[in-house]
This record gives C-alpha cells, structure tokens and sequence, in this order.
C-alpha cells in the first residue's frame, strides 16, 4: 500500500502540445461558427425586414457564451478530443436557428431555450461520463431503458399522435420524442452487447439448412431489434425512425462480426418487413406513391415534397438570397423540411456545405472509432456516427425526393428541442469517445479525470488515518 | 474491424454524393423546368411580396399604390387603386393568383425596382443606408381627363380617347364598361375568383380596354382614310366633282349602293366630304381597285398591332381582302367604313392626329417617363413616328375637309368650341345591319383642336347605340358633344355642357 503514486493523486494538469492545439482549432473554429451565425441572422433580417436586427449584439454575445461554455467544458475534461466536431455542430445548429427565426419568430424564441437546455445537456453529459467505458457497465439499463423510451409513446394517456406518428410523450407541458433519446440508448446497449460476443455471434455454429447462424441465444437481441424496429414502423406510424433503428443495428453488426452476410440477412429482414407494411398500411403505400410521382396529387398528398422541390429550384446555384425566399410555402419548413429552405435561400452552394458538415462529422466519428483500440469504444463511436449520418442521409434524401420522405428531424438543425438535446448528447459522447483515445494512443497524459481524483484522495485519506491510528 | 469502419465510411459518403447528385439535378439540372411549371408560385409570390411602387398620373394622382400589411397577413403588401375604375384600362390590376394586366403587367420590373439599372442604383443607394428599391411609372393620361370622360360617357357603353398628335401621348382613354380592381386585388382567392369570372363573362368586356383592345365598324370616319388615299394616288383632287344621286350599282352586282336616309348627295370633294355622301367614296374605293386600297389601309397601319406601350392591343382591319377583285360591291361599300371594316377607337384617334400632325402618325404610349427610388429619371418616352401614310400636302388638304365637316357639315350642330376655337371632325354612324334591329348602330366621331395648331386629337365611340322614333343614332349628335367636352375642357378648362343634343339634322 506504501507505494500507491501519491502525485497522481494531486490535480496536475500536464501539458500536451497535441491537445492544446486541438483545443486552439477547436476555439477558432467555435468563435468562426458563432460569427457565420451572426453574420447570417444579419444577412437574413436585412433580407427579409431591411434592417438591421436590433438585438444583434447580444445574440452574438449569449451565442458565444454558450459556445465558449461549451468549449471550456471540452478543454477542462476531454482536451484530447477533436477539435472539428464540437464547431461543426455549432455550425449547423447556427444555420438552423437563423432558418427558424426567418420562419417562424415565436419558434424562434422556444429553439433559443432548448439550446440553452442542449448545451447544458452536452457540458452535464461530458461532466458524469467521464470515462467511455463506464457506459459498458450499464449496459442492460441502457437496454430496457431504451426499449421504454421507445415504447412509451405508445402507453395510453401519455403518447400522442401529432401529423399521423405516435411518437410523443405528453407529460404536463412539456412534449417530447423519446425515440431521440431511444436510439442513443439502444447503441449503448449494443456496442457493449456486441463487444462481449462478437466472437460467438461471428462463429455462427447453429446450422439451418445452408445457413450457418449464431446460437439463438446471441442472436435474440438481434430479433428484438429488429422487432422494435418493426414495433415502430407498424404502430408508431414513424418509417424514418423505424429505417434509422434498423440501420444502426445492421451496421453495428456488421461492423462487429465483419462478416457481409449480417449486412444482407439484415436488410432482407428490414426489407420484408417494408414490403409487409407497404401491402397492409395506406399511409405506408401513400410515402411510396408520393415518392415515385408527387405530381399525381399535387394539391394533396404530395404538395409539401412538390413545394420542396420548387423551392430548391428557385434557389438554383447561388439560392435567392437569406431572408429573399418563401421557404414558408412549404409546410413544416421548420422541423423536416428544413434543408429544402436552406436549399432555396442558401442555393445548392450553402445546400452543400451542410452536406460538407455531415461528412465530416461523421469522418471524425469514424476516426475516432478507427483511432480506439477498445472494442466497445469503437462500436459505440461506430454506433453514434451512424446516428447522425443515417438520419441526416434518411431526412435530406426525402426532401430531395432521394428516398420515400420519412418525417425525422435534422439532427442539428431542424428546430425540435428533443432532438436537439439528444444530438447534444449524443456529440457530447462522441468527444468523450475520440478524448479516450487520443489518451489512449498516448498524446497526452491519461491523467484521471476528477471522480477518480475525488476517489483516490478518499482512498488516501482512509489510509493515511490507517496509519495515523496503526502508529497510534 | 477497421476495414469493415472504413468501409462503412465510405459507404456513408457515397449516400451524400447521392444527396449531392441529386441536388444538382433539383437546383441546376431541371431548374428552368421547374421554375416554368405552372403550378409553381415561387416567382408570383416573390413579385407579391416586394415592396411596389406607385403608378402616377400626368397630372400628379396616385393611380395605384402599395401599403404595408398588418404582420400576420397572408401578403406582405396591398394593393389598392385610389382612383376605382377611372385609370383602371391603363393601370390595369396586379394580384397574387389572377396575374396583372397593363402597366402593372408591362412595367412590374420598374415597380419592384428589379430592373438593371434600379438594381445597380440600388447598390449605392443600400451603402447610404437606403434600401427600398421600388420604381414609379408616371403615366401620359391625366385623371381629370379620365374624369371627363367618364361624366361625359355618363355610362353610355363606348370609349373616348384623346391623344396629342404631335407626340403620340395619351392623355384620356376611358371606356365604359370598366371594373375598379380594388373590389378584387386583395381579396381572398374564391372571392376575387368570384368577381373576375363575373367580370369575364360581363357583357362589353369590361376587363378589356376597349379604346384599344377592341375594334368596331367605323362607318364614315374611315372615309379620312379612303380620302387619304385617293388623294395621294391623285385619283382625285379638291375641284373633283361628284354627281347628285340618290343610288348607284357597283360593278358585279345589280344592288345598289344609297347614301344615309337614301338622301340625294353630291358635289365637289369638300361637299360630299362634309355632308358625307356614301356614293362617292364606294366610287372611289372601286376606281382604286382593290389592291391600291389595301396597300393604302396597310400605309394606315390597319392590320397591324397598335404600338401602344401596353399588353395585348388590337389591330385594326380592312376585312378579308382574298378575292377581293371579285367582290368590288364589297371594296365599294368598304370605302365608306362599313361591312368588314373594323378600327380600333385608339387608331381613330390616330388617324385624326395623322392629319393634325402633317401626315406623320406618332406611335401612342400610355407611359411617360420611369424613376426610381430617388426620384431620378429612369426612362422618358421620346416621340416616334409609326407611319407616315399621307404627305403634309394631302393632310393639309384633309384638314381643311375636317374643318368643313366641323363647320358646315355632318359634325356643325354639336362640335363648336368654347371661345370659337377652331376644330376638325369626322363622324361616322356604322349601321350594324342587324336585320331584327335596323337601328342599332355605332355613333363615332372624330376631331382635333385647335384646327389651326392642333393640341388634341380625339375619337368617340358610342357602341351598339339605339336609335328610337324621335332621334336617329348619328355620330355627330351622339358622339359629337363628348368630343367637344373633352376639346373644351383640355383647351380652356371649361366643364363640360348638358349633355342634351343641342340641334338637329346631321348625318353619317
């Protein structure tokens, strides 16, 4: 006991060249964000009202002091992390808010608390998981806690349906979607499930016919997901909730066990459960029928897609101008079809910086689940960059008439508060994660992080008192 | 599992250069598709919302002006026209769904301030800190005119237009049946649905402006025409003397052609011009032959689009000249303004300014001059000559058949001026041949003043006027006095006399 590093017990902060220029990157790009931000809401307010809004001091000021928060919170505990994701986050939340202000004012105002609510959502989560692999621990609470969440909804007395979807839990005043909060749940679960048993599911010993399968015992999870996908496809009325889940877990399987036949068998599944839902549910068929023609009903059904699409063409190239466009023409601009009013006032260059910083967003994931050694780290990082990409690819491609429209949001800029708290979250662990790492491969000091600080001294203590009363 | 990573990255990348494509293809690619389609109300909607500038009259009246809305309101501007239905066949009407007609139409870029010019003002103007770019058309016609004309119409159906010969502005064009826009333009849809199909399917077109989108028989004022061109042809000349006859058969037929009432009519060139004998001009269109008369019309500008500054103007007539060697019974009564014969009201005030102004017919425009935000001068409309169908010398000539038709002929007993100004007339009665209604015909008249210097050149139409026992529908003794009016008030500012006809006698 005599020899436990006492030193390491004392709050030193060792200096890292690498992690202190990754915090300068991540200042730089933070306070570039938070100016773009300004300099759009400017731009759009001389557009829409020409003037110059009064308040803008002050919302480039609290829009700093979030951010600054923000940034200081990843300087103090996950200095290693990368320096890209926390700005590029803000980019996109920046241009969404401007896009809600221009659309709706009173939006604007409860987007501007929910932001509130979502940086502290991101410092909270940063300040108590303080190491990735505490997630691991609890992983079967994640597990039935997701499942809850995500089944919630559809509890009588609290789920509610709004525009056909049941996916909203009305407790008091307040609305929210536990699905966002479901789906980062559910990839803790199974990053931590997978990592144990990636070998037994991959070796694949129960034979069925021609088929070399996982014992049913691992695989069970496996049909659960899937079932709670179908669970949220067939009585959530909700197909891009339902795609996102289904994708998440196929991936993460695949990437798992490396063998394609997941990635296959996966979307078989996913896809007879499609083609099921597709034969028994109209408002199923009508997104496919809207999909493939939205002119066959243009003042009905496929109005929203056809006003998506005229708003994007008049935007063209270089966009009509912030604050110049009628992206209100569209319904729900705010929440699903917020890309296409980007796309119309930002034209396809401002469409495709958005694009640009969903490619890299997901490129840091990646890299951080590249860069970690720990299996569960890499799974979860694969796990949360999926979340984010899929869903950005899901909701984007359905405005664009890409892929039938599926109402989600746009994690980051659609306005929505539970969405955006959860996507805080959820990049809040993705720093957590690529910090990890960075400490891992040795850029800088792993030193222990504050409750390890806090236990030690406790534990130093205990035994110093030992002492005291064995020399006594 | 890093392969597996990367392969999923790559994946991940390849979905958004789907998004991308596509974009490209929504945005660039069928972008002028999509842009035209006629359910798109992008461009409309956009147009609607701009900040619009007012439509002015010569004489300083706001015609139309935009206000602000109430926030909240579907639009952020609205339209509304100060002056109801008096300039609305020259301002037109601008709405959301049913499009914009005239100078709302025609000079919506000036309006909106989206013209290249007012754009790069604009620029210098923002660094100023003035960002309203809007324009203002200031129209040639005058709201007291239009006023005038419309007291003087005193809701008989028909036109008056007024012109200055020696440019080409208009300064009246009123037509009645009209419509006032602001019963529509910011109405809810159905009902400004409602209100422009009545609209449209009223009887008199009052949607159209029908000084100069629609064209009527011209009866005998057509005759300035067929004068015109006899006499640059030389087939005939002041002394040409013309027999005394009550009836005459035009070749390949054995019909004959009689004067107005059947009366008995002749005499030199200036007689038969003043009284308007119809003999002498079926004479005179037959001795020209068909092919001198339609290249002489066409001198006229007849069959062609008036080239006025607004949408959508008519062209005048001369009917259909096929064959037309085998119908001289046809040429001949075409000589005198009737059978297929159809002129615009506007190009009657044309013609006449053609003899006021020494032959040269000057192009009519409706707008004066543009400015922009500031008040700067965009555009002034400079006077052009459009045709020139007649030499001074034969419009001298004209005019002095005018001035006999004023004084002692068709046009004496109801076109005398106010302080003895001297004038010009031509009338015209067109007999619409209607065989359950013999009496329905056209009254026209037109008239320029002074005859010495002429200022103002008019034209009267009375359509489908309705002859009763006691009067006779004649152009001079219906449409004469609107003209005088209008001479009147535009010469010396007088108001207008009782509407009442002051003389009989008369003719077409």
């Amino acid at each position: 006991m005599s020899d436990l590093d006492v030193s390491a017990v004392q709050p030193v902060v060792v200096d890292s060249p690498l992690a202190r220029s990754r915090r300068t990157t991540e200042l730089t790009l933070v306070v570039m964000a938070a100016l773009i931000t300004g300099a759009a809401y400017t731009i759009t307010a001389l557009g829409t009202n020409a003037e110059i809004p009064p308040g803008i001091i002050v919302f480039v000021a609290i829009l700093l002091g979030l951010l600054l928060c923000a940034h200081v919170v990843v300087r103090l505990v996950a200095r290693g992390a990368d320096g890209t994701l926390l700005p590029l986050a803000a980019l996109l939340h920046g241009i969404g808010f401007v896009m809600i202000t221009r659309l709706d004012d009173k939006l604007a105002g409860l987007q501007a608390t929910w932001s509130l609510v979502a940086i502290g959502a991101f410092v909270a989560t940063l300040l108590i998981v303080q190491r990735a692999t505490d997630l691991a621990r609890y992983s079967w609470l994640f597990f039935f806690g997701g499942a809850f969440l995500l089944l919630l909804p559809l509890a009588p007395g609290l789920g509610v349906n709004i525009n056909g979807a049941r996916i909203w839990v009305s407790l008091g005043p307040i609305n929210f979607q536990p699905g966002e909060f479901a789906k980062i749940a559910l990839a803790i679960f199974f990053a931590s499930y997978l990592a144990d048993r990636r070998e037994l599911i991959a070796a694949s010993t129960w034979r069925v016919g021609p088929l070399h399968l996982p014992e049913p015992r691992y695989i069970a999870p496996i049909i659960m997901a899937w079932g709670f996908a179908v669970v949220v496809m067939v009585f959530q009325k909700d197909l891009g909730s339902s795609l996102l889940f289904f994708t998440l877990f196929v991936v993460m399987m695949w990437v798992a066990t490396e063998r394609l036949s997941y990635l296959l068998i996966g979307f078989v599944l996913f896809a007879l459960a499609a083609y099921f839902s597709w034969t028994q549910f109209g408002h199923v068929q009508t997104r496919v029928d809207i999909w493939l023609d939205p002119w066959a009903d243009p003042l009905n059904k496929g109005y929203q897609i056809i006003q998506s699409l005229y708003g994007l063409a008049d935007g063209g190239l270089t966009g009509t101008g912030l604050g110049r466009g009628n992206p209100g023409q569209v319904p729900e601009a705010q929440n699903d079809f917020i890309f296409s009013s980007i796309g119309e006032e930002w034209g396809l260059i401002g469409a495709t910086g958005v694009l640009m910083a969903f490619i890299l967003i997901v490129g840091a994931g990646l890299r951080t689940a590249l860069r970690t050694d720990r299996t569960f780290e890499k799974l979860l990082a694969v796990g949360l960059t999926t979340i984010v990409g899929i869903q950005g690819f899901i909701i984007i491609g359905g405005v664009i008439k890409v892929v039938p429209l599926t109402g989600i949001t746009l994690p980051f800029v659609s306005y929505g508060g539970s969405s955006l708290v959860a996507n805080y979250i959820l990049l809040a662990l993705l720093i957590r994660l690529s910090d990890a790492s960075a400490r891992r491969l040795g850029e800088l000091p792993d030193d222990p992080t504050p409750s390890e600080r806090w236990k030690a001294w406790r534990l130093s203590r205990s035994m110093r008192r030992a002492e005291r009363r064995e020399a006594a | 599992m890093n392969r597996r990573i990367r392969q999923l990255a790559a994946g991940i990348i390849a979905c958004y250069v789907v998004l991308f494509v596509a974009l490209n293809y929504w945005q660039v690619g069928r972008k002028p598709e999509l842009d035209a389609r006629f359910d798109n109300t992008r461009q409309v909607f956009r147009e609607f919302n701009r900040p619009r500038g007012p439509i002015v009259t010569a004489d300083g009246v706001v015609a139309a002006v935009s206000f602000p809305t109430a926030p909240g309101e579907t639009y952020d501007y609205r339209r509304e026209y100060p002056t109801g239905d008096l300039l609305a066949d020259v301002t037109g009407y601008f709405t959301f769904a049913f499009g914009s007609t005239q100078v709302e139409r025609l000079y919506g870029d000036v309006l909106t301030g989206t013209t290249t010019a007012q754009q790069v003002r604009g620029l210098g103007d923002l660094l100023g800190g003035n960002v309203e770019t809007t324009g203002t058309v200031e129209l040639a016609v005058r709201k007291d005119a239009q006023q005038m004309a419309k007291f003087l119409l005193a809701g008989r159906t028909g036109s008056v237009t007024v012109i200055e010969p020696k440019t080409g502005a208009i300064r009246a064009m009123y037509s009645n049946p009209t419509y006032d826009p602001n019963t529509f333009v910011n109405a809810d849809f159905d009902v400004a649905e409602g209100i422009i199909t009545d609209l449209q399917n009223a009887e008199g077109s009052p949607l159209l402006a029908q000084a100069y989108q629609e064209r009527y028989m011209p009866g005998s004022t057509f005759k300035v025409i067929t004068t015109g061109i006899a006499l640059e042809s030389g087939l005939v000349n002041l002394d040409t003397a013309f027999p005394d006859e009550r009836e005459w058969v035009p070749p390949q037929t054995t019909d004959p052609i009689q004067n107005y009432n059947g009366s008995l009519c002749g005499g030199d060139l200036a007689t038969v011009f003043a009284r308007s004998c119809n003999i002498p001009f079926a004479k005179i269109a037959t001795l020209l032959g068909p092919e001198a008369m339609v290249r002489g019309t066409e001198a006229w500008g007849i069959g062609e689009e008036l080239p006025i500054d607004l949408p959508r103007p008519a062209a005048s007539t001369f009917g259909n000249t096929d064959n037309l060697d085998q119908e001289l019974p046809l040429l001949a009564i075409r000589g005198f303004g009737q059978s297929e014969v159809q002129m615009v009201p506007l190009h009657m005030a044309m013609v006449a300014g053609t003899v006021a102004n020494g032959g040269r017919m000057m192009k009519p425009y409706a707008v004066q001059a543009t400015y922009d935000q500031a008040g700067r001068v965009l555009d002034r409309t400079s006077p052009e000559v459009w045709k020139t169908p007649i030499s001074p010398a034969t419009a001298e000539i004209e005019r002095q058949l005018m001035i006999g038709v004023a004084e002692r002929g068709t046009a004496s007993c109801c076109i005398a001026l106010e302080g003895g100004i001297p004038v010009a007339a031509k009338t015209g009665t067109a007999q619409l041949g209607v065989a359950s209604n013999p009496g329905l015909s056209h009254a026209w008249i037109i008239a320029f003043a002074p005859a010495d210097n002429p200022q103002y050149a008019v034209s009267v139409v009375l359509t489908n006027a309705q002859s009763t026992a006691d009067v006779a529908v004649t152009g001079g003794r219906l449409a004469g006095p609107i003209a005088k009016g209008m001479l009147d008030f535009l010469l010396t500012g007088a108001g207008s006399q009782p509407l009442t006809p002051t003389a009989p006698g008369g003719g077409g």
